[in-house]
């Protein structure tokens, strides 16, 4: 039996601005890994969706770690497209870290040192967390001080949930925090088992009207379901390289929000490592492999490709997916040609998925879903200029002239975005093509042209 | 159409036998809870609010005896250890059916809680990452 279709949430909580991608909610296959034409933001490229899509469940069981991918194709062909789907569809439980060739290229840190930071980024640890809590309603809280003053106090604390109620005698340390907290009837609380410590959850939802006046930010809450005594486990993923941070300096966790990690030693990570694979053993973690995106990888140099030659072996990896445009060309840093601009040792570890252009079809496609996602209308004519136009320049160039279109047609009070809005639009900017043209024809009005090797080079 | 909806049908009932399961396991532990809180108090009655020579008035059932206070407490506490063990066992038992529930349901199983915890110490190490 099928189970039926989930409908596809978007997250709320995640404000973003309108990139390039951001139509994109997963790959867009159905149960069986058949890609559909168009669906959750992809359209076409069946078969290397497809193909993504293998690798998907892959890293999803857990099956493949310290492998790498390669998405390549034209420029405009949906390779991050395909990343961002896997992406959206691994779920918030596996580390996805996407990073470009060029961030490496940083003054900061060493080259393979921001790598292998981006490659610990992109490794999960799952640990848990279990504690023994009280948790319940205050229906009465009693304190007996002596007369004199000093001395010992005595106390009786009635908690109480849904289903029981019960009394707790009070030892002198628990009604100092008591007080401290300043916990009286008709807070729900919980008090940790292990350490004493007690913790305000807020205020009971019938104990609303006791007061009126109260502060802001006075919390309500239900009383509590269920036991008085309960077990409380928290499952919490962390990335190794935010134990490496945590571990690697005095300052500790705030170096994980500034941005500024520097260097970590390789001593630490050494130990990081043993003491996971410590709790590995003991059944205390589970490590999850998540993806490594490195966009725009023939920017990367020799030493970073042999640096990932390297890393891909070792035991804690994730999986390494990488996208390029280049046909065959130096490999950054050496003299030598090379397909996709990667060394054969390292091309030769890789599944290598290709995208191939969109049709004419699908570019229509993709103009309508973009559409949506800017909120802007197209006409029916408009939108075949369009597609004519992404045919013919480029399918950026295309989406570009969506939200300018859009604008030039709010300009003049229209609710809907008319051929002379595109056609005023592909006058006022120039695709790649007819901006070469002009630099060609004007190029003796420029400064510093050098028109004789630049034209060697596009070509 | 007969058969398909026999095997909807079978289908429901299991989900919903495993979800009652479920309930039932959660009742249970709110109830040996719930005792055990009640021994708790006894216990804490028996130390400080009665001297040591007195017997106690033990309700059996419905019947009250009079018992010494020592041996009462032996018995409490045995019971106390006892209903432990069993909310423990009950514990673990919930969560192999809840795995079992979200499986039939065609929903992901959680993952994570069959690890064993972390000790004390090593949480306090981390839990500046937790509380981000």
């Amino acid at each position: 039996m099928a189970t039926p279709k989930v409908p596809e949430v978007r997250d709320i909580m995640r404000i973003e601005r309108i990139g390039a991608h951001s139509h994109i909610r997963g790959l867009g296959l159905d149960d069986a890994l058949e890609p559909r034409q168009v669906s959750q933001g992809m359209v076409g490229q069946l078969a290397s969706r497809r193909a993504a899509g293998v690798i998907l469940e892959m890293i999803k069981d857990g099956h493949i770690a310290g492998r790498a991918v390669l998405i390549a194709g034209q420029p405009g062909t949906g390779k991050t497209a395909i990343a961002m789907g896997i992406a959206q569809s691994l779920g918030a439980d596996t580390p996805f870290t996407a990073l470009a060739g060029s961030e490496i290229f940083s003054l900061e840190m060493s080259k393979t040192e921001a790598l292998s930071q981006a490659f610990r980024k992109a490794i999960g640890v799952r640990i848990k967390e279990e504690t023994e809590i009280i948790e319940g309603e205050v229906v009465e809280i009693q304190i007996d001080r002596p007369a004199t003053g000093t001395g010992a106090k005595v106390g009786k604390l009635t908690l109480k949930t849904t289903e029981m109620e019960t009394i707790y005698d009070l030892g002198n340390k628990m009604i100092d925090s008591l007080s401290k907290e300043k916990v009286q009837a008709g807070d729900v609380i919980t008090i940790d088992k292990a350490t004493g410590k007690i913790s305000k959850l807020g205020r009971s939802f019938t104990r609303a009207r006791d007061y009126d006046a109260m502060g802001a930010q006075t919390q309500f809450v239900q009383c509590p379901e269920g036991e008085l005594q309960k077990r409380k486990e928290v499952v919490h993923t962390v990335s190794l390289h935010e134990i490496d941070v945590i571990n690697s300096r005095t300052q500790g966790f705030l170096a994980l929000f500034s941005g500024d990690t520097g260097e970590i030693k390789s001593e630490v990570r050494e130990q990081i490592n043993a003491k996971v694979c410590e709790w590995r053993e003991e059944g205390k973690a589970e490590i999850i492999p998540g993806v490594l995106f490195i966009d725009e990888v023939h920017m990367l140099d020799m030493e970073c490709f042999s640096f990932l030659n390297r890393a891909l072996e070792s035991d804690l990896s994730p999986v390494l997916i990488m996208a390029t445009n280049r046909g065959i060309t130096r490999i950054r840093g050496t003299n030598y040609q090379s397909p996709h601009g990667i060394p054969i040792d390292l091309l030769d570890r890789l599944l290598i998925i290709a995208t191939s252009p969109y049709t004419e079809k699908e570019t229509r496609q993709i103009l309508k879903i973009r559409c949506e996602e800017e909120d802007v209308e197209l006409s029916e004519e408009a939108h075949t200029v369009l597609t004519r136009i992404g045919m013919e320049t480029s399918l950026r160039y295309a989406i570009q002239l969506i939200s300018t279109a859009g604008l030039v047609c709010r300009k003049r009070k229209g609710t809907e975005v008319q051929v002379e809005d595109i056609k005023r639009v592909y006058s006022l900017f120039l695709d790649e093509a007819r901006s070469s043209q002009y630099m060609k024809e004007y190029q003796d009005s420029f400064l510093f042209n050098e028109t004789q090797t630049a034209t060697m080079d596009t070509s | 159409m007969d058969t398909v909806s026999q095997r909807v049908l079978e289908y429901l009932i299991e989900v919903e036998d495993a979800a009652e399961d479920v309930l039932t396991t959660k009742h249970q532990i709110v109830d040996l809870d719930s005792k055990r809180n009640r021994n708790r108090e006894a216990l804490n009655a028996l130390r400080t609010e009665i001297s040591d020579s007195e017997k106690v008035k033990v309700c059996f059932g419905n019947m009250f005896i009079k018992f010494p206070k020592s041996k009462t407490r032996e018995m409490i506490q045995k019971d106390q250890d006892q209903l432990e063990k069993e909310i423990n066992d009950l514990r673990k038992g919930l969560k192999a059916k809840v795995n079992h529930l979200n499986e039939i349901q065609g929903k992901p199983e959680l993952q994570g809680y069959n690890l064993s915890p972390l000790t004390t110490d090593e949480i306090k190490a981390m839990t500046s990452l937790f509380n981000k």
